[in-house]
């Protein structure tokens, strides 16, 4: 296979806050080929959003990334070496600030935040908006860029683009004002195009529509995607592989369809079995029980274990990195969970772990704090 | 067009509150115990002086009577007449008007040209000395009254270093001949400039510091939000976010406050005019208050409640103008 377009590997990024460091994304690594759309799939607080601001070094502060590498085209948006004295410092080849300003954003990696409402500047028009970041990104010059920003209006079904070129955000609803956003990923002609939860925030009927027309571009555009969600079945409308991420870490890693019928790990299984369907009543939801621990103080042992159906005593003590449990053959299947035979660490003969005891709702605080130790 | 339209609606919307500021106005001076023409006339007048004084005055008549007389007059321009100065009240204001707004004015120059740098740094350089900086000179510039630190500027600027006058003022549009020391309007301007430096600082500082504060917090806002996370990660220039894209979203309640200083500065010009004595509206309206010149503190009254309308008005038209999603009201 060729060369990755984004390869991430082992980054983490932490928070260096007054209760101590939160390690928001702890060593995650996943690849992005061409033409992919990738899915980084989580619960709140999994550290999706601060993996994909790592990718465009915008981490804000007291965040800082701290370790891994991040390649993307044979650049190296970040990476670390040992200096003689032992100190870690930035590699020669790492893009500078000025580099990722002028060559990676916008230009070769564009975003798509979550909240349409709020991401676009209330006092600028919308073609104003538009047309600035092309003429940055394109090398436009202004009568060109506003070409191509009414074009790339049209092509997102913005109905009369070159009248709505002209309009504020306050005049377009959200489903238009996330279209339009949209529009200015696509308008900077970018390889790899971050897409932050795009459609969390709009009704179900919009983001059935922006889900079709994303995937008409992509294929019209052959660009790649990263796409962050919490919604499994966003994942199995648009993605073609899955990352699963719980607290910083990412667990699971498959093809879409191995995902959903191979399902390799039990948080997977989880989230999978957690989504509602027309079937079932609300009762019978099946929501994760307890909630995500801390990223400040991470259980010991797999980080899922207090709030896993299938955990044993071995599961507080070791801490799987994710292996290949792919048989020959097949696409690659990354999962971290010991209750595979390929981590042989003694699963079958462990006692399982009293869930019901430390289940619900307090199950996270037990199980992060005191208890472990 | 709409923005014209809606001026000239706020400025119909405001002639119930003029006509309001009258009224208080008036019905308040004329509860003042006492009589501007004992005060006139000395403690043991003769009673046919003091009648045909009240009734050169039109003192006489009851005082709905003088309420309608006074409002007709306002409404066409006419403020009555002074009895301290025994001239038009509207020509004394004539006089003392330019002298205040020249002096609020440059207070006002003077607090935005250093209120918005030191704002935007403080926002941009948070928590770094140069806004620990910042924030303290504001906050000793919010609470400290203008009248002490124009006591304070003259001590000294003009007393001990003697850089500056500390008293009067030259108007810039006084006769060269008139002067001393000016032979030429160059040399008329360059000696108000100086005249003008302390009373501008002493009035001006209240102002810089509120201006400073609202700027910081707002810039603060501004660049946290969403727009400012989008403009960089499209690769936009760090001082193109901080002069364009978020600068222009922060101005608004910027705007709001400077507005209402205007109001604040009015009453601050009061206090100044006394400490650096100026011949101002401030200085007119203590000698009206004073000498129980009705005619004089209806008028004084007025204008500063007209002033601070257009102020109000012309903080609503700019906001509208900044801020698209204010309306015009008439969609």
């Amino acid at each position: 296979m060729s060369e990755p377009l984004l390869s991430v590997r082992d980054l983490k990024t932490q928070f260096f806050t007054e209760d101590g460091t939160v390690r928001a994304v702890d060593g995650i690594s996943f690849d992005v080929n061409e033409g992919e759309i990738v899915g980084l799939v989580g619960e709140s607080g999994a550290g999706k959003s601060v993996a994909t601001s790592s990718i465009l070094r915008l981490v804000d502060s007291p965040g800082e990334i701290v370790g891994g590498e991040i390649e993307f085209k044979g650049e190296t948006i970040f990476g670390l070496e040992e200096s003689d004295d032992g100190e870690l410092r930035p590699r020669d080849e790492m893009l500078t600030e000025e580099e990722m300003r002028k060559r990676i954003r916008g230009r070769e990696i564009a975003i798509i935040f979550q909240d349409p409402m709020e991401s676009l500047n209330p006092v600028f028009t919308v073609g104003g908006q538009l047309r600035e970041f092309i003429e940055i990104n394109r090398d436009l010059d202004a009568a060109e860029a506003k070409e191509e920003a009414i074009d790339m209006l049209r092509e997102v079904g913005i109905p009369a683009p070159k009248e709505r070129y002209d309009e504020y955000p306050h005049q377009f609803s959200g489903g238009m004002r996330q279209r339009v956003l949209i529009a200015m990923a696509l308008a900077c002609q970018p390889d790899l195009i971050i897409a932050d939860e795009p459609t969390t925030a709009l009704d179900v009927t919009v983001e059935g529509e922006i889900l079709e027309m994303v995937k008409d571009l992509q294929e019209k555009y052959d660009t790649s995607f990263i796409w962050v969600t919490h919604d499994m079945s966003v994942v199995a409308e648009i993605c073609d592989r899955v990352n699963v991420m719980y607290l910083g870490e990412i667990i699971e890693q498959a093809e879409v369809d191995d995902l959903f019928y191979d399902t390799k790990h039990p948080y997977t299984s989880a989230l999978l079995d957690s989504m509602p369907r027309p079937d079932e009543t609300v009762d019978e939801l099946r929501p994760i029980k307890g909630v995500m621990p801390e990223a400040i103080d991470p259980p010991a042992g797999c980080r899922f274990h207090s709030r896993c159906p299938e955990a044993r005593e071995v599961c507080r003590e070791v801490h799987p990195e994710p292996r290949d449990l792919s048989e020959d053959g097949e696409a690659l299947h990354t999962a971290a969970c010991v209750k595979h035979d390929a981590f042989d660490v003694g699963y079958d003969a462990s006692p399982p772990i009293d869930t019901e005891a430390t289940g619900g709702f307090s199950a996270g605080f037990t199980e992060t704090g005191g208890e472990a130790e | 067009m709409s923005l014209l339209r809606y001026t000239l609606r706020r400025f119909a919307q405001a002639i119930p509150v003029l006509i309001g500021i009258v009224t208080i106005t008036f019905f308040l001076a004329n509860q003042i115990p006492g009589d501007p023409v004992e005060i006139m006339l000395g403690p043991t007048p003769a009673q046919e002086q003091v009648e045909a004084i009240r009734a050169q005055y039109g003192l006489d008549r009851p005082i709905h009577v003088r309420y309608f007389t006074y409002l007709s007059g306002v409404a066409t321009g006419d403020l009555g007449l002074s009895i301290y100065y025994d001239r038009p009240v509207l020509e004394m204001i004539m006089l003392r008007l330019p002298v205040t707004l020249l002096l609020m004015l440059s207070a006002f120059a003077f607090a935005i040209v250093t209120a918005i740098p030191l704002g935007v740094i403080s926002a941009k350089r948070r928590n770094e000395p140069a806004d620990h900086i910042s924030r303290i000179v504001s906050l000793i510039g919010v609470s400290t009254p203008s009248f002490w630190i124009g006591l304070v500027l003259i001590i000294v600027f003009a007393f001990y270093l003697g850089w500056f006058p500390a008293r009067g003022l030259v108007l810039p549009w006084a006769d060269p001949a008139d002067v001393r020391g000016a032979a030429t309007r160059i040399e008329v301007l360059r000696q108000t400039a100086h005249h003008l430096f302390l009373p501008m600082i002493g009035l001006g500082t209240l102002q810089m510091a509120q201006i400073t504060r609202i700027e910081r917090s707002s810039m603060v806002d501004s660049l946290q939000g969403e727009y400012v996370k989008l403009a960089r990660a499209y690769g936009v220039p760090e001082s193109t976010i901080v002069r364009k894209h978020a600068f222009q979203v922060a101005q608004l309640p910027v705007i709001t406050i400077i507005g209402l200083g205007l109001s604040t500065a009015l009453g601050g010009a009061v206090l100044t005019e006394t400490v650096f004595e100026i011949q101002g509206m401030g200085r007119l309206i203590i000698t009206a208050i004073n000498n129980q010149d009705y005619q004089l503190i209806m008028g004084t009254t007025l204008v500063f409640g007209f002033v601070y309308v257009i102020g109000v008005i012309v903080t609503d038209i700019t906001y509208s103008y900044l801020d698209p999603r204010v309306t015009y009201g008439d969609e």
